[in-house]
């Protein structure tokens, strides 16, 4: 036998569900969310660059662009593919890496930079 | 017999770079070690350098061991400053009339400086030209006046040699991701100390490192096992000896260096062994047997 309080909760919850007007809030609500939620996300993203750097041919080299590279303020990780002869450079969240600053280091490592781009974001 | 050294000298440089095969320098000389700008590489290197083949009564069998240290820092992208430090211990066991007696030193050696600037550079994808001339001091921070129950050591024998020593040359490196060649020209022109003056040293010197492992690139930086060939032709002039020049030294050599070396980022090891294969020395100078390499190197 069911007890009166829980029919009353269950009469509550059937009103809530069936009426549109709940339904049209609660859209309405995530649609907010993701307007407004776009640009912070983007603020919080990590962009990812790839470097083409020529010159480098040995291990022992690698260590020489990646010291370099990481010392840019706002560089959070950087890892070197020999072979593809490319460095991918990870920012922190809001932070960008810009082609001159990315070539002045590039240079002091002793190598070259033939092409810089914007890889996209991880987030 | 020059010439036939040079054309042979020619043929293994053209010989090892034929076999082609990674910048991770040379390990009979210093002068192609890559440094970065800001950043440091520290080499060590011991050094057994073993001379017994005596065409003299005399019978030497001389023994060296050196602890070379090197630190090189990059001023900048094309300049390179290196200190090399070596610490040497030197035994050299003679018959005088109809004893045998061992005469040894050891302790800090000459320190050279010296400068590197890549006036040439030209990069491609996974390969790249350097070419950069060096000069630099050997200054005598060894002592050069040790002396035993015998009385005062040969010059040979001392840790130091006394004298203010310039050096230069110029450096070429080729380097692609499956080898390196390196080619050094240099001229060493000794000074007077203690009445004594060794003959100044002139070489060539050329080297290879191939990639022996891994056979196929994968990705990232995957440690490298490099097979190593170097030649050294070296040509010495006679010692001089209160003005006058020793007949029994100096001399026209050729080494052959194979090796290993194994390249990490930060590390490397490295070993070969110097077998001479041309000796045509002066007089009863003392030839040299083998010469042991090992080491590590560091950046940071």
């Amino acid at each position: 036998m069911t007890s009166p309080r829980v029919l009353v909760g269950r009469s509550a919850m059937k009103i809530l569900l069936w009426r549109p007007a709940i339904w049209r809030g609660l859209l309405a609500a995530v649609l907010l969310a993701t307007v407004w939620g776009g640009p912070l996300q983007a603020q919080d993203a990590k962009l990812v660059y790839t470097l083409y750097a020529d010159g480098l041919a040995c291990p022992f080299c690698a260590y020489g662009i990646e010291k370099q590279l990481f010392a840019i303020e706002g560089v959070a990780a950087v890892e070197t593919d020999l072979k593809t002869g490319t460095v991918t450079i990870t920012m922190r969240d809001g932070a960008t890496l810009d082609e001159p600053v990315a070539r002045t280091a590039v240079e002091a490592a002793g190598f070259t930079l033939r092409g810089f781009e914007r890889a996209g974001g991880l987030e | 017999m020059t010439t036939r050294l040079a054309c042979l000298y020619l043929a293994c440089i053209l010989a090892t770079s034929w076999a082609a095969a990674a910048r991770a320098a040379p390990e009979s000389f210093n002068t192609a070690l890559p440094v970065a700008e800001g950043e440091f590489v520290f080499r060590e290197q011991f050094i057994l350098d073993q001379s017994g083949a005596d065409p003299s009564d005399a019978d030497r069998d001389r023994t060296a061991w050196v602890l070379v240290s090197v630190l090189g820092y990059g001023a900048n992208s094309d300049l390179a400053l290196f200190g090399v430090v070596p610490y040497v211990d030197r035994s050299l066991d003679i018959t005088q009339g109809s004893a045998r007696r061992t005469r040894s030193a050891s302790g800090l050696g000459d320190i050279s400086v010296f400068g590197r600037y890549t006036v040439f550079r030209r990069d491609w994808p996974g390969r790249t030209l350097r070419v950069a001339p060096f000069a630099g001091l050997e200054l005598p921070t060894g002592d050069d006046d040790e002396t035993d129950s015998f009385g005062r050591l040969p010059a040979s024998v001392q840790p130091g040699s006394g004298s203010w020593d310039p050096f230069g040359g110029v450096v070429l490196s080729y380097q692609t991701l499956d080898f390196e060649v390196d080619a050094q020209a240099s001229y060493r022109a000794n000074t007077k100390a203690n009445d004594f003056e060794f003959g100044d040293v002139a070489r060539l010197d050329g080297a290879l490192q191939y990639r022996l492992w891994p056979r196929e690139l994968g990705s990232g930086v995957p440690g490298f096992l490099y097979g190593v060939l170097e030649a050294n032709l070296i040509h010495r002039d006679k010692d001089q000896v209160s003005g006058t020049n020793d007949p029994d030294s100096g001399g026209l050599s050729l080494f052959i260096l194979p090796g290993l070396q194994y390249v990490t980022k930060r590390w490397i090891v490295e070993t070969g062994v110097q077998i001479p294969v041309v000796q045509d020395l002066n007089g009863t100078a003392l030839e040299k047997d083998t010469i042991f390499r090992a080491g590590f190197r560091l950046n940071f």
